[in-house]
């Protein structure tokens, strides 16, 4: 996807993050944040007539596998991250029995 | 083809590419190079991405577990039915799903996939298993001791590299002895790994299904 | 033996593991052996790395420098490394007897002891956002594990601001790679001067700068610290005040400091936000009425001191920063641990309403009596040792002194109300018979330290860094009337304003900013900083 768009989609997560109200929309927009950024850097190194690089062949001029390695385990630091999130809002919610930011405070 | 990749008019270093394309398949012995990054030259990150997966099962079981101290507390379960459409197409899929993420574990190095993918294929096989029986028991402590064991084992042979070549956390063998070898150990590896991120998303996964009880 | 660094990550990793398989408690004594063999092997690596300085750098899997993972071990990290040795022993023995049963503290504790570890030692950009997201979900987990309410608002809160600085650092880590086309720091380091001054490094610069100050609790973006370190245990408190939230100005060392080479006039921008930092945190501290948050927000502006220090790059202030550092972890450490007996023993946490510290537990009281001269910078002590020498390099603009010693009488006004617990009467039902032995043992170690640091701060600077630090005149007459002139004005403020309790302080004490006013302040620094660098 070229780079611009998933600019967009940082700044959407980011936007969001200012404007949630609730706790899950924020843990969204966090992972929207996460998305956005594995995409962005999928873009580095890939170019229309590139070969994957799954080749012996030292002749083909692949693309560049290091930040599809680096990618792989972005995404599951980002799920955990995301699901630890989820179960601390889930706990909040059996706390206080309400699901939004202003809510909280005492 | 270099010029393509022109972001707001700096060239792209392409050294490391270049590198890889040269060097990859002679050094790691697996046709994918994703692959051979990161069970080869970035072996470390992907131990601390399994430990990262560790440190997260534990810590979700341990926030969901049900205190007595909570106001109302809420439970989706006891209001929620399967409908029986999803349950007969469950039980066609299992299997096939599971065929597959097995597949896409043991060829990681040789078609896209490996360790990381194809446990969460395996994670979603073991899953819809829990959406057909909600009531389904599971024991914890068994998964999360198997867990780690796992976890122990991977650390052992990616460090074996240490007594054999010297070198810490790269492959037992060494390129000259031929690709096959080179291959039983990246299998190994991913094989490992597939386990453990399997058994490590469901087990996060029924900390939530079952909220703490 | 030039594997030892990754042992040390290692080692507490595994016995981590082991401690949580196997089922009976005792198990849970396997730390001390643990961080024995760990100062053991750290000694041991000292003296390998004096013998054969080319072993610093070490990587795995015996590839070229430029395509795999590295460590590499200098003074700068390797003084932290031997911090956190020392901090997790005194935090496992503190707590060891109130959670001997509880698995999954130890095994979260001892993890993040390795991961930690790691974190300081890696030379490479990427290991370092694995070990950075590690760390966040650790301390999370560790925040958060009483499960009480606010410490899941506080733990929650702290995690997704964690997790989108550690995003922006990875668009950074990204543009390094795109430009370099490598991402081992050292390498970037020697590239970095060859290398012309493009727009897209100047981004890289400013969004990795933007997620240290996060890390770090700089103002702006300061409002998860309170929350965090007040709800937590004690020894957690400790922990994260002493350690955790210093990391952020070790990789502005690293990164700022060797990789880019203090580019763009940033170090104007460093001291500057110390200061407004340092300012702020007092006028925070002075206000508060619970124990814990008078101590938090002690912390923030104390960070912004460590920034004043360490963002002249070298030289005497730079030396008193990165001292400031490990005092700061020594001082404050002791305060809340110190601050965590004397919470249970009297149950409760507000200032006023504790009394009559010095009758019902006299050691405890001379131990905080400690921790609080050594924070204030008392002569002998080691506060007064690292606060001199950071105001070496600006000792002749008369402004910036001003407001440096400002910072030094708020930070006695906040502690003067602390010492309002020392005298008049106790309340009833006082159960002295709650503290231990074992808690005070790690404390006293500590006080002996601060001491030991306060006076013998010459020899130990030079073996450190290779620094002669210059001479502070500890034992001086002026500096002790330097110092009761100051700590009196400190007490005469506080008992003629703070006491009085007026409006304006009302205000200040419950002013909290929320989470998505968090995240404003983040894309304010972030826009700003970026402003500054793309000029």
């Amino acid at each position: 996807m070229n780079p611009y768009v998933t600019l967009i989609i940082i700044l959407v997560g980011l936007y969001g993050l200012i404007s949630s109200t609730n706790i899950i929309k924020s843990v969204f927009m966090a992972t929207m944040i996460e998305s956005g950024v594995i995409l962005l850097f999928l873009n580095l190194g890939t170019w229309n007539g590139g070969v994957i690089p799954i080749t012996s062949d030292v002749s083909l001029a692949i693309v560049d596998p290091i930040p599809q390695a680096l990618m792989i385990t972005t995404i599951v630091i980002g799920s955990t991250v995301t699901s630890l999130a989820l179960i601390i809002s889930i706990k909040i919610f059996h706390h206080h029995g309400s699901i939004e930011w202003k809510d909280l405070k005492r | 083809m270099v010029e393509a990749m022109n972001e707001f008019g700096v060239l792209y270093n392409d050294e490391a590419r270049l590198y890889f394309q040269t060097n990859g398949f002679l050094e790691t012995g697996s046709l994918n190079l994703v692959t051979g990054i990161y069970l080869d030259y970035r072996l470390l990150d992907t131990l601390f991405e399994a430990g990262i997966l560790l440190v997260a099962v534990s810590g979700v079981s341990w926030i969901a577990q049900h205190d007595h101290i909570e106001h109302n507390p809420l439970f989706m379960l006891d209001r929620f039915k399967i409908p029986e459409l999803f349950v007969s197409i469950a039980r066609v899929l299992y299997p096939i799903v599971l065929l597959f993420g097995i597949y896409v574990v043991f060829n990681g190095h040789l078609a896209p996939g490996g360790g990381f993918q194809g446990g969460s294929i395996l994670a979603t096989a073991l899953l819809i298993l829990y959406y057909i029986d909600l009531n389904k028991k599971t024991n914890l402590t068994r998964i999360f001791f198997i867990e780690k064991v796992l976890y122990l084992l991977l650390l052992l042979i990616s460090s074996l590299s240490f007594f054999t070549r010297g070198f810490l956390f790269t492959n037992v063998v060494s390129p000259d002895m031929g690709v096959a070898w080179q291959s039983v150990f990246l299998i190994t590896l991913n094989v490992l790994i597939g386990a453990k991120v399997a058994l490590g998303l469901t087990a996060i996964f029924i900390a939530f299904l079952k909220e703490g009880r | 033996m030039n594997i030892l660094p990754i042992v040390w990550v290692f080692l507490p990793i595994i016995t981590a593991i082991i401690m949580f398989m196997v089922k009976p408690n005792w198990i849970h004594g396997l730390v001390f052996p643990l961080q024995a063999i760990l100062l053991l092997l750290f000694i041991l690596y000292i003296g390998h790395l004096r013998a054969f300085p080319e072993d610093a750098l070490l990587v795995f899997g015996g590839y070229a420098d430029w395509i795999g993972i590295s460590f590499y071990a200098d003074a700068l990290n390797l003084t932290f490394v031997g911090l956190t040795i020392v901090m997790f022993f005194i935090i496992m023995y503190y707590s060891f007897k109130a959670n001997r049963k509880e698995k999954k503290y130890f095994f979260f504790l001892t993890f993040l002891e390795g991961v930690f570890i790691g974190l300081l030692m890696t030379n490479d950009l990427f290991n370092l956002f694995v070990f950075l997201e590690l760390t966040s979900l650790l301390v999370t987990i560790l925040i958060a594990y009483r499960k009480a309410e606010q410490s899941l608002k506080a733990g929650l809160q702290y995690l997704l601001i964690s997790s989108v600085a550690a995003m922006l650092y990875l668009i950074g880590v990204m543009l390094i790679y795109y430009l370099f086309g490598t991402i081992n720091i050292r390498l970037v380091a020697e590239m970095m001067s060859t290398y012309e001054d493009t727009m897209l490094m100047r981004v890289a610069y400013g969004l990795m700068m933007a997620a240290w100050m996060v890390k770090g609790a700089v103002f702006p973006v300061y409002a998860w610290l309170p929350k965090a370190h007040g709800v937590a245990q004690s020894s957690i408190s400790a922990l994260l005040s002493g350690l955790i939230v210093k990391v952020s100005l070790y990789l502005i060392m690293r990164l700022h400091g060797d990789m880019f080479g203090q580019p763009y006039g940033f170090d104007q921008v460093f001291f500057v936000l110390g200061f407004v930092s340092g300012g702020l945190g007092v006028l925070f501290a002075m206000t508060q009425k619970d124990i814990k948050q008078v101590l938090a927000y002690h912390t923030i502006s104390q960070v912004g001191l460590m920034m004043i220090g360490i963002s002249f790059g070298s030289g005497n202030s730079y030396v008193g920063g990165v001292l400031h550092l490990l005092n700061h972890a020594l001082f404050k450490g002791l305060l809340f641990l110190a601050a965590g007996v004397i919470i249970k023993v009297y149950n409760t946490k507000k200032v006023y309403e504790i009394r009559g510290l010095f009758q019902t537990m006299p050691w405890t009281a001379t131990l905080f009596l400690v921790g609080i001269l050594g924070i204030t910078g008392a002569p002998f002590f080691n506060g007064y040792v690292s606060k001199t020498m950071i105001k070496y390099a600006f000792a002749d603009d008369a402004l910036w002194m001003i407001l440096f010693q400002a910072i030094n009488v708020g930070t006695m006004i906040s502690f003067s109300k602390l010492l309002v617990m020392f005298t008049g009467q106790p309340k009833a039902g006082i159960d002295v018979g709650k503290s231990s032995f074992r808690q005070h043992l790690p404390m006293t170690l500590m006080a002996i330290l601060m001491l030991a640091i306060g006076l013998f701060y010459q020899p130990i600077i030079q073996t450190l860094y290779g620094f002669t630090a210059y001479d502070v005149h500890i034992g001086s007459l002026a500096s002790l009337v330097d110092y009761v002139l100051y700590f009196s004005l400190g007490l005469t403020l506080y008992y003629g304003v703070i006491r009085k309790d007026a409006k304006p302080f009302q205000q200040i004490r419950d002013f909290t900013i929320s989470f998505p006013s968090l995240n404003v302040w983040l894309l304010a620094v972030v826009l700003v900083f970026l402003g500054l660098t793309l000029r």
